[in-house]
């Protein structure tokens, strides 16, 4: 056993916060210039393992060896002094400063001790920048009128500017599109040729084939399983490892016959300057249509704005063949329109209040006369409502911020059924929610559906947009490029038209 | 469904509409003050003989009268002017902002006129700007809040803090000498002031004087009758037994009286500062504990334009040798009680 | 419209089941904690206050002169409270009750005697917080930039009216409510009032969709909007309710004090925001506790009234408030990170 210490061992970390054991005996291993994936659901430990090698939080026992010599990272100064860099899925940077102040935030080069160089530091950005192929971005622009992407390259660069030989990347892809993904990758290709090491984090099976080298599966607190081959391992096996039974992506079967009649969603002729071109389309009761599209090709600002929460410059929405009042999001939840938008926590939660209330919040008239709550038959409902959709605890008075991605979007699913919506809108349904979770929501927006629910549907995930939807939209620059019965479309015709945008059927 | 929600809201709405115009009329007629008995401010003494005589123009500057006491040193001011035929009277805006002030002496400067009357809104801040004038000739009246140095004016007059204390002092430990084991406590004014300061030693000095009588309490108002009402009710919990009161401002003496009476106390005597009319109407019912207050008068705005006025037609004080106006005039804290009220009441300011 | 869930009142979820109860129980408890280390620190000052000065402290009248004396800060506080948790800040309450008073308490409104005075103040301050209000909600302003300036403008207003003076109250109607003879059950008017404003507050803090939507807008405003709440009209209205609490209280003062002048109210604003934020409201909004402030208030007027009693001065009563805005909060800090 002639060969080298691994770069980064940690061995047996356990981490316990008040009543959970976070991390129970944890062993990872991480060679110089390998692509490490660590997969696992939601609540599987990964957050806090990486919290760990980053010195954010301190390990109850284990060990951790940086290149063969036991250390202590007591902070994440000491991590980052040793050359491990993280780069968070909340991106930890600061919006009214130039991205070539973020970049050297902490370090800055100076003259004298305390006079910040500012044409060094942005000519080693610019550098750095260019080096992550985004040689566009100009260093001294302000980092809060970037785009999500291009914030996650300052972030990359950020990361760069120290002497680094580990970076920790969460959920990297969560918010780029299929082209930026590639130039991720040839990021991390370039890094790993250097003999960097990444340790990469995803929920995306197919990108970790694509790049990993090995993987570390977490499950409950514990690796399950520690430097499995990532191109050769089957997504069967993956996936049981992490759920602990075996399972794939499940839709729910389609009604036989499409629905007909009267549609109750009605969109004529809807229009953003500069967002998306005039739009027609029709929901009917029972139905669920998808909308498919690249990130920036208008598909939240749609749903948005059939919601009321913009302001259309052209064209109508009609609810069982009424117009509703352009831009009034009030309207629009009067006529039982309901929406679960895409950031849940920013936009749809009250994280320091139960689940009783974030369900009970848009259906409060019916639970008060002359404004006073009946706090009982509240409480009845919402636990029916919940019930009704398997939320998990069966408790609705615990805080919404204590459940699982699923769970807290069951609860917004929630506080629609409860509200006896019409119409329901979606927006990246399962951004945040583990594999696991998933069919279930699958199933659940498909039972709304069949009870009589017009569901508009949006994912950057194609698969799920033709699992899920019966027919299909596809967006390209704001415009619909196609529309099909989900059926007759697979994911490779979808990918084609939203890069090509050729209609040629 | 929601025509008739929408209705309801529209109806109401109206009701609210004529609702609020006809409070707001009503509202808008209630912002008056005006009463019948407007008092007249100073006295008809002068210092200067009354002799018109050659023309002068006086500036005077002042700060934001945002306290009874202020205001009457401006009304003092300009009715003095105007019952002399021979001074017209350049009164600036009241402010407090020391910026501001300046530069409105300087526009009194740059203007020309034969003498200044400043009441500083801070007294050190304005020196400069006294100097300045003096510089350029025109003789400084400093009121009351002295500059730094008194190369920034020709004359100051000005009250005397320490003297108020002393006069309430005395006044008290008179009415309480033959009574063994005298209590007596202190409402002071705002604590950060130094004039609180002086009055409380000024008092403290004078009671040295009563071996028999000890200060068992004191705590500090902030010239406000809401501030006054707090630490007097507090005052009057903590100290079941106490002969007298000593009451730094006649503002804060209305709060103070408010608890005096809401805890149904009359078992000790009070004395009063600044001379309020309404404590000198209280001294002349003498029906509650109100028994005197010590001046410290406003009618020194209006012997500052007497100063004025005999300094632009360089004349001496009259009823004094001297042939020059004195450097420096300290006004005598003179106790009002039911014996003199009568000469001072038109004196009192609201 | 048709129901997917069923409805409401069905009779299912009536009683809690078993399993509801520990999780219950346990935001029950954080709530409890909090309030508790509030009343353990006024427990330890009447402990304090009655070891140093046991006659006068332990005292029914020192009970209702520290009641009364709260009274009219207390008021001003529930409105606070509510402005606080919606996410706002309102800097203009001790400037709207000074103009209130002032108002109220002018030659020509005391012509209309008892009514003519209470009319004026309420309206007066219901008047300030639709200004606030409109500015806030549908102008766009910054709560702060906006309360700001009404801070400045209704201090300007007052002292206009006043000229400096002090408004002496002739009406014996006001001036009775102040004495003695009129206290119900040795309880006085003001505290009457201040107890009223604070049950009423509670109730529809907790109780009302109005104190629902308050705590959801101040948790989320976006995620109250895209939930059907007209944020706007929520934000009008708690600003107006700030207007009203500080009318009540300029009615209360003018009582207490027997005078209107426009230095009434001084820094009320940082009085009510210190006792609703070391009574647990968040100054971030989404939390906000009726009890913990009104609790809050009695801390910092019992402090006052001991260290009156102890006849300590100013410069130590203003250094030990500091201390004790610090001590609580960091209390508050440890207590609730522990559960």
């Amino acid at each position: 056993m002639a060969s080298p210490p691994s770069l980064l061992s940690m061995s047996g970390i356990t981490k316990s916060f008040p009543g959970v054991r976070a991390l129970d005996g944890v062993d990872l291993d991480v060679q110089a210039g390998e692509v490490h994936c660590l997969l696992g659901q939601n609540g599987a430990g990964k957050s806090t393992l990486i919290k760990v090698l980053a010195g954010a939080h301190q390990p109850d026992t284990g060990t951790i060896r940086w290149r063969g010599e036991e250390v202590v990272l007591r902070s994440p100064i000491a991590a980052m002094r040793l050359g491990i860099a993280t780069i968070y899925q909340e991106l930890d940077l600061v919006e009214h400063l130039s991205v070539a102040e973020n970049v050297h935030l902490g370090h800055e080069p100076t003259a004298a001790g305390f006079v910040v160089r500012r044409r060094t530091a942005k000519a080693s950005t610019a550098a750095l920048l260019k080096r992550l192929g985004h040689p566009e971005i100009d260093p001294g622009r302000l980092v809060g009128d970037l785009s999500a992407a291009q914030q996650q390259i300052v972030s990359m660069a950020r990361a760069l500017s120290h002497d680094v030989r580990l970076i920790v990347m969460d959920e990297p892809s969560a918010a780029l599109d299929p082209d930026e993904v590639d130039n991720l990758f040839r990021i991390v290709g370039d890094l790993t040729a250097d003999g960097v090491a990444v340790v990469y984090i995803s929920h995306r099976l197919e990108e970790i084939r694509r790049i990993g080298d090995r993987v570390t599966v977490l499950k409950d607190g514990r690796a399950v399983a520690g430097g499995l081959p990532a191109k050769t391992t089957p997504t069967r096996e993956v996936v049981s490892l992490m759920t602990g039974r075996t399972m794939e992506y499940v839709f729910p079967e389609r009604p036989a016959a499409p629905p007909t009649g009267t549609p109750v969603l009605q969109v004529r002729g809807l229009a953003r300057d500069g967002e998306f071109a005039p739009l027609d389309l029709e929901v009917h009761a029972g139905e669920i249509v998808g909308l498919a599209g690249l990130v920036g090709s208008g598909r939240s600002e749609i749903l948005e704005t059939v919601y009321g929460a913009r302001k259309p410059t052209a064209g109508q929405v009609l609810v069982e063949g009424r117009p509703l009042r352009p831009g009034s999001v009030r309207a629009a939840v009067r006529a039982g329109v309901g929406l679960a938008p895409e950031e849940r926590k920013a936009q749809a939660l009250l994280m320091l209040e139960s689940v009783t209330r974030n369900v009970s919040v848009s259906s409060l008239s019916r639970f008060s006369r002359a404004g006073w709550i009946d706090r009982g038959a509240e409480r009845a409902a919402a636990r029916a409502a919940t019930r009704e959709l398997s939320l998990r605890p069966d408790n609705p008075s615990v805080p919404v911020r204590t459940l699982s991605g699923g769970n807290q979007q069951k609860a917004v699913l929630a506080r629609w059924l409860l509200r006896g919506c019409r119409v329901l809108l979606l927006d990246e349904p399962t951004r945040g929610v583990d594999v696991g979770a998933r069919a279930e929501l699958y199933a659940v927006v498909r039972r709304l559906a069949d009870e009589g629910l017009a569901v508009l549907l949006v994912s950057s995930e194609v698969p799920e947009v033709l699992g899920l939807a019966d027919r299909v939209l596809v967006l390209r620059e704001g415009s619909v490029v196609h529309t099909a019965p989900a059926g007759e479309l697979d994911e490779h015709r979808v990918l084609d038209l939203v890069m090509e945008g050729s209609p040629a059927s | 469904m929601s025509h008739p929600v929408s209705r309801v809201t529209s109806r109401r709405g109206l009701l609210f509409g004529t609702a609020a115009v006809s409070a707001g009329a009503f509202l808008a007629g209630c912002t008056s003050n005006e009463s019948k008995d407007e008092t007249p401010a100073a006295n008809g003494q002068s210092a200067a003989d009354d002799k018109p005589g050659k023309h002068v123009t006086i500036g005077f500057a002042g700060p934001q009268a945002d306290h009874g006491w202020l205001n009457a040193i401006n009304d003092n001011a300009k009715k003095r002017a105007e019952k002399y035929s021979d001074v017209t009277l350049e009164i600036t805006e009241g402010s407090n902002d020391t910026a501001q002030q300046i530069g409105q002496i300087e526009t009194l400067i740059n203007k020309k006129v034969d003498v200044l009357v400043v009441l500083p809104a801070d007294g050190k801040a304005l020196t400069q700007v006294g100097l300045k004038a003096m510089r350029a000739g025109i003789p400084v009246v400093n009121l009351d809040r002295i500059f730094n140095t008194p190369q920034a004016y020709r004359c100051w007059i000005g009250g005397d803090n320490y003297g108020m204390g002393l006069n309430a002092g005395h006044y008290i430990g008179e009415k309480l000498k033959d009574k063994p084991d005298a209590r007596v406590i202190e409402l002071a004014g705002l604590d950060n002031l130094e004039l609180t300061k002086q009055r409380t030693q000024g008092f403290d000095d004078a009671l040295k004087n009563y071996p028999n009588i000890k200060k068992v309490a004191r705590q500090a108002a902030e010239f406000t009758v809401e501030s006054g009402q707090a630490k007097m009710a507090q005052l009057l919990q903590a100290q079941p037994k106490f002969d007298a009161l000593w009451n730094h401002d006649d503002d804060q003496g209305v709060g103070a009286l408010r608890a005096i009476e809401q805890a149904g106390r009359d078992d000790f005597l009070m004395v009063g500062g600044a001379g309020a009319l309404s404590a000198f109407q209280a001294i002349k019912q003498d029906n509650g504990v109100l028994k005197a207050t010590v001046l410290y008068p406003p009618t020194m705005a209006a012997s500052a334009i007497d100063l004025a006025r005999a300094l632009g037609q360089g004349k001496g004080v009259g009823g004094l040798a001297e042939y020059e106006i004195p450097a420096s005039l300290t006004l005598y804290s003179a106790v009002v009680d039911k014996t003199n009220v009568d000469q001072y009441m038109s004196t009192g300011f609201r | 419209m048709t129901q997917h869930v069923s409805p409401p009142r069905d009779g299912t979820g009536k009683t809690a089941p078993a399993g509801e109860l520990p999780a219950w129980r346990g935001l029950m408890g954080r709530t409890d904690v909090r309030t508790l280390s509030l009343l353990g620190v006024l427990a330890a000052l009447v402990v304090i206050g009655g070891v140093t000065k046991p006659d006068e402290f332990l005292d029914t009248r020192n009970l209702q002169l520290v009641l009364t004396q709260a009274s009219v800060i207390g008021v001003v506080t529930v409105g606070m409270t509510f402005v606080i948790t919606s996410g706002g800040i309102d800097l203009s309450v001790g400037a709207i009750v000074a103009l209130a008073s002032v108002w109220a308490t002018t030659v020509a409104t005391q012509e209309y005697g008892f009514a003519g005075i209470l009319f004026t103040a309420v309206i007066v301050g219901v008047g300030c917080g639709l200004v606030n209000g409109l500015l806030i909600a549908y102008g766009g302003m910054v709560p702060f930039i906006a309360t700001l300036a009404m801070l400045a403008s209704a201090r300007g207003l007052a002292l206009q009216i006043t000229d400096g003076r002090t408004q002496i109250v002739t009406v014996d109607g006001i001036l009775d409510l102040g004495e003695r003879d009129s206290y119900v059950l040795g309880v006085p008017p003001l505290v009457l009032v201040f107890a009223a404003v604070t049950i009423a507050g509670w109730l529809v803090l907790n109780r009302t969709t109005f104190g629902r939507r308050t705590v959801a807008v101040g948790g989320n405003a976006e995620a109250a909007r895209l939930a059907g709440i007209d944020v706007r009209r929520q934000r009008l209205y708690l600003y107006l309710l700030s207007g009203l609490c500080c009318g009540i209280a300029a009615f209360l003062l003018i009582v207490l004090s027997g005078s209107g002048q426009n230095t009434n109210g001084n820094l009320y604003e940082l009085d009510a925001i210190a006792a609703a934020i070391i009574g647990g409201t968040l100054l971030s909004g989404g939390r906000g506790t009726i009890t913990g402030s009104v609790l809050g208030v009695l801390i910092f007027t019992t402090i006052t009234n001991i260290f009156a009693l102890n006849n300590l001065q100013s410069d130590v009563q203003q250094i030990a408030k500091g201390a004790i805005i610090v001590a609580a909060v960091l209390v508050q800090r440890r207590t609730a990170s522990t559960t």
